[in-house]
């Protein structure tokens, strides 16, 4: 910090200047800054307006008063120690020092400390120049403060997310071993011992096996649906309509007899994670496929709604339906309108749905009837123009 | 099909699951005898004759190697990893069987150069069926490797 050396020998202050610019160099360093000068003792001898207005000492009281009294006991011993190594050595030094202020307050300034030393080299008084900084200070240490939280939060986040990411692998290991000793070992009974076991009997086994199974299944859901909000996305261009005609491949092999119409809208592309994407919309056509199970001729209909630039988008079919009074619980998990004796399900694809648009910034919603089909809506960032 | 020859290696913690894969063994006819290891230690034990095993010849190596992941004391990523770094043991062929459907698990034990991974599933049918293709492939198919002498 120590710049310089300062002044050696007497002050020559003529170096190109005359007394009238010294003058106003003067007034510019009074308009500008603090000025201070002390003894060597420390004591003031002199000190500018500007000086008193922000230590909000009066002049009378400053003068003759040992400088100390500024001190705020803020800084480290070893930077004070190189502060006065630095001027009783005859350079000058710079720095940034906080300050006490007659009300106890405290404020920042930049300081530059100019040593006056006499020819032996022995320092005969200080001249100090201050700019008060404590607006940037304040700024500063409020940006750190920012920072430090802004770390703190991250770390909690990620400790959050290795919880999470191990309570899922225990979950996906340990919670699935009892379902297997359930079903293997009922199937045993029913292999082996079957032959002692009546029709009742043999259809509780029966029933404990579709139970486990049935647990196995929702295990396998709830993973799937936390590997949606876990796993890191990407911001591509997808291709809307390449996805539902690669998931609506898929759903013909198990249209069998059914008699279904797809209509997919053509050039649907939005900016996104075409691996989420791709489960948003299986989960969508998917549905809109099995709910109109029992229609005669299916009818469904993806597409853009309004301008491009919107980047809404709907699926609609005539199927099923529900009723809109239950409409608030859809995208819950495990949430259904119908039973699994009427459609089966778990109930957990439009909760997948519902996560995968909210990570993209999105938002998804119903209108429906019973009995005269479903339209859900969902928004998605459009695709920036490459021009 | 009926296969026989050199032991199975199953490393397998849980009961039940060794006794489910033992039945599921049977049911597909494969009558190898089943050595089971109860945690990673007893499977490397087992495979380089130390601790328990000292003294067995361990040129006789055992035709397959099912081996589980999670596991006490040594877990089956590591014992994968052990046998593919040494010379004795490097084309003993292993095929992965664990609950999990983490994909962590699935590019962790191609990576350490599994043969095969399969997913233990809850129902049982389906497992009996997948030891059935393990069986097949790499009890009666697969030629088992040329011992080597380290
Ligand atoms: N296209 C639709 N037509 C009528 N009802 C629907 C439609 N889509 C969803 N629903 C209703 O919302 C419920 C929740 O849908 P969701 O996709 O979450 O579950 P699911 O399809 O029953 O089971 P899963 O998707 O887990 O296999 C459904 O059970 C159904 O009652
Ligand atoms: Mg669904």
């Amino acid at each position: 910090m120590n710049g310089p050396p300062g002044q050696t020998g007497h002050a020559d202050n003529d170096e190109g200047m005359d007394s009238g610019a010294l003058a106003l160099l003067k007034l510019g360093i009074d308009f500008h800054a603090m000025a201070a000068i002390t003894s060597s003792e420390g004591r003031f001898t002199y000190v500018n307006d500007k000086f008193c207005a922000v230590t909000q000492y009066s002049r009378s009281e400053l003068l003759g008063q040992d400088f100390r009294i500024l001190n705020s006991g803020y800084h480290p011993k070893a930077m004070m120690k190189e502060l006065w190594q630095t001027i009783l050595g005859g350079q000058v030094w710079h720095g940034e020092l906080r300050n006490r202020a007659k009300d106890g307050s405290f404020y920042w300034v930049s300081a530059s400390i100019v040593p006056r030393v006499d020819p032996a080299g022995r320092p005969v008084e200080f001249i100090t120049i201050r700019t008060e900084i404590t607006k940037r200070k304040v700024a500063e240490e409020t940006v750190a403060q920012l920072n430090a939280d802004l770390q703190r939060r991250a770390a909690q986040l990620e400790s959050a997310n290795a919880e999470m990411e191990s309570f899922a692998y225990s979950v996906s290991h340990d919670l699935r071993a009892p379902l297997r000793s359930m079903d293997g070992f009922s199937q045993a009974l029913l292999e082996d011992y079957g032959d002692r076991l009546d029709a009742t009997g043999q259809d509780y086994l029966r029933r404990v096996r579709a139970g486990a199974q049935q647990m196995g299944r929702l295990i396998d859901d709830i993973l799937g649906l936390s590997m949606v909000t876990r796993q890191e996305m990407t911001h591509d261009r997808v291709d809307l309509t390449a996805l539902a005609q690669l998931a609506i491949a898929e759903l013909r092999q198990q249209q069998g007899e059914r008699l279904v119409h797809w209509r997919i809208g053509e050039g649907l592309a939005a900016s996104g994670d075409p691996q989420l994407l791709r489960v948003m919309l299986d989960n969508l056509l998917g549905n809109a496929f099995k709910f109109t199970g029992r229609r005669e001729q299916a009818h469904i209909e993806m597409g853009r709604l309004g301008r491009v630039s919107d980047g809404v988008f709907f699926v609609r079919d005539n199927g099923a339906g529900f009723d809109m009074t239950y409409a608030g619980r859809l995208f819950g998990a495990f949430q259904r309108m119908h039973t699994t004796a009427e459609f089966p399900g778990t109930g957990i694809g439009l909760a997948t749905v519902q996560r995968v648009i909210l990570r993209h910034g999105g938002r998804v919603w119903a209108e429906a009837q019973p009995d005269k089909g479903a339209t859900f809506y969902f928004t998605l960032p459009v695709v920036e123009d490459p021009s | 099909m009926t296969a026989t020859g050199k032991a199975i290696l199953l490393v397998e913690d849980n009961p039940d699951d060794e006794l489910l894969t033992i039945r599921a063994l049977k049911r597909n006819h494969i009558l190898n005898e089943v050595i089971v290891a109860r945690d990673g230690a007893e499977a490397l034990d087992y495979l380089f004759g130390t601790g328990a095993y000292a003294g067995r010849d361990v040129s006789v190596s055992p035709q397959l190697v099912l081996l589980d992941l999670k596991l006490p004391k040594v877990s089956g990523l590591e014992v994968l990893q052990r046998l593919r770094e040494d010379p004795r043991t490097r084309m003993q062929p292993v095929v992965v069987l664990t609950s999990s459907n983490q994909e962590q698990d699935l590019v962790n034990s191609y990576g350490l150069g599994a043969n095969s991974y399969i997913r233990k599933p809850v129902d049982f049918e389906q497992f009996s069926e997948a030891v059935r293709h393990i069986g097949l492939y790499w009890l009666v198919l697969n030629e088992a490797p040329p011992v080597r002498r380290g």
